[in-house]
């Protein structure tokens, strides 16, 4: 699904955010990405949906050399992956139906799969009873699932979370968590950058830990701190 | 037909319309502005290009023979007028003629019986068919034997031709400015729109949006900001020309302003086409500086 051979970015201001990355992620699987605030984290991520492109190295998102995708092209790709960020971006003057239906709107789609898809990702996220409302009447989790209902309705292979639950309490955390880990399960491949250890600890999930632009450790059903799980191995 | 689609398609189009509406009113303002200049200056130059031609076929040549010009030489320099394609009409005055006309002249002025001889030579009255050629014409029948001089009031002519050029130049550059300005209002029109929207346009690109569907709502506003602007402009002009042209026409009567010739539904279409014109170039370059960054 993702692979990443050599990546650096080094930002026009010098700063250098990744440093000669490799990582394969394959279909299905889901992948936390962990470190201080600063390490690369979101970078990569912005490196995944070409909002940045790299300053060296290859990466092939589902089939998509995206480093050296055309602009013109760059749509196509945000097409095949949803996103998620930790403030929802959602739009305040449109209700969760808008906002949900403005992703298929604006990229062309057919009023009839508007009103077939639209219902059934507000269904998958639990927000089918509340889809005439506005942003501003809901909670943050409910907020974060119109997020992630919209960045589902294009049905992506793949979804990109930025610090999903950065701005929820730990209730509304579990839930979004739990949510991603049902679309999961339905194949989708998911990648969640946080730093919320409660989180990663108890998904017991890939874990990807990056320092200073570099990936320091990638571990199986790994925990939030370094050698915490080997920790546990050992002990177990 | 996906009436859905397009129903937010204009639905988005209006809500950026409304959305600035001071701002989106002195665009349009400007545009229309603009474009009444534009039209009255098309206006006046169709019914001038013709009021100008009036003035300099007016404009004869008077050659003056030698009097010791043979009959010989006159009838030379006839059958040379008569060869000469440029020269609509030739008109001999002779002596005793010119100076009746004379006496006629200053009648009441100059007390003409003191002219007991007559000064003047034979002469003909040469009429060019074009009004540029008549200095040329001039100069070769000046060169001509028998003649004199020829004479045709070369600064009255040449400061005529200057001012009407002169004339044409002022108004297209104060079109030009205008046109200018009107684009420059309406770019950032929309470049508030933009702004205003920013976020949605980030979202739009987020979930892949072309630029190019990011770009038509803005370019729509555009045009229709061009377009209203040509609409209140054309009406403007209308009235205008109820009001005004009789008016002129009664008080200059020798001005004989020739406004049927012109075909006003032209007029208008072009009128039309650079409104829309001026909206799409400025809304595009707008929003295309955005996108780009």
């Amino acid at each position: 699904m993702i692979s990443l051979r050599g990546v650096s970015l080094i930002y026009p201001n010098g700063v250098r955010a990744l440093d000669c990355v490799d990582l394969d992620i394959g279909k299905g699987e889901f992948v936390f990405l962990v470190g201080h605030s600063g390490t690369g984290k979101s970078s990569l991520m912005r490196l995944l949906y070409r909002e940045v492109a790299p300053t060296h190295g290859q990466i092939t998102v589902d089939g998509i050399r995206v480093d050296r995708l055309a602009r013109r092209r760059v749509p196509a790709l945000r097409r095949r992956l949803g996103v998620v960020f930790q403030d929802y971006k959602l739009l305040s003057d449109k209700t969760v139906w808008e906002n949900v239906a403005f992703a298929l709107q604006v990229t062309g789609a057919h009023t009839r799969d508007v009103r077939r898809q639209v219902p059934r990702v507000l269904d998958l996220v639990g927000l089918a009873h509340k889809s005439r409302m506005f942003p501003s009447e809901l909670s943050g989790g409910e907020q974060q699932r119109t997020a992630i209902a919209r960045a589902l309705v294009n049905n992506p292979k793949l979804l990109l979370c930025d610090e999903p639950s950065g701005n929820l309490d730990p209730a509304n955390t579990t839930e979004i968590m739990e949510l991603l880990r049902r679309i999961n399960l339905k194949g989708t491949t998911v990648i969640v950058a946080t730093h919320n250890q409660a989180v990663v600890d108890r998904m017991r999930r890939r874990v990807v830990r990056l320092d200073q632009g570099r990936i320091i450790t990638d571990e199986e059903r790994g925990y939030y701190f370094l050698g915490l799980g080997q920790d546990q191995i050992l002990s177990g | 037909m996906d009436w859905g689609r397009i129903r937010f398609f204009l639905g988005e189009v209006a809500r950026n319309f409304t959305r600035n509406a001071g701002m989106q009113a002195t665009a349009i303002g400007t545009v229309a502005v603009t474009i009444v200049l534009l039209g009255a200056f098309l206006y006046v130059r169709a019914s001038v290009a013709h009021l100008g031609s009036d003035v300099f076929n007016q404009i004869v040549i008077s050659v003056y023979l030698n009097s010791s010009a043979s009959a010989a030489q006159e009838d030379t320099l006839r059958s040379a007028f008569a060869r000469d394609p440029r020269i609509s009409g030739v008109q001999f005055v002779s002596k005793a003629q010119g100076l009746a006309e004379l006496r006629r002249r200053m009648k009441g002025e100059v007390d003409t019986s003191l002219l007991t001889e007559n000064p003047l030579p034979d002469m003909f009255r040469v009429h060019v068919r074009n009004a540029q050629e008549v200095p040329a014409v001039a100069r070769s029948i000046a060169k001509m034997p028998g003649v004199q001089k020829a004479l045709y009031g070369q600064e009255v002519v040449a400061r005529l031709l200057q001012l009407a050029a002169l004339g044409r130049r002022i108004g297209i550059a104060v079109i030009v400015l205008f046109l200018l300005v009107a684009g420059i209002i309406i770019s950032n029109t929309i470049r508030l729109t933009v702004y205003a929207r920013r976020r949605e346009i980030s979202i739009m690109q987020l979930v892949g949006a072309t630029n190019m569907y990011i770009r038509l709502p803005f370019i729509c506003e555009g045009l229709l900001a061009g377009l209203a602007g040509a609409a209140i402009a054309v009406g403007a002009l209308a009235i205008l020309r109820a009001s005004l042209v009789p008016k002129i026409a009664s008080a200059l009567p020798w001005l004989q302003m020739n406004t049927f010739s012109i075909d006003l539904s032209s007029l208008v279409l072009q009128l039309v086409a650079v409104g829309a014109a001026v909206g799409v170039i400025s809304s595009w370059i707008a929003v295309g500086r955005y996108l780009r960054t």
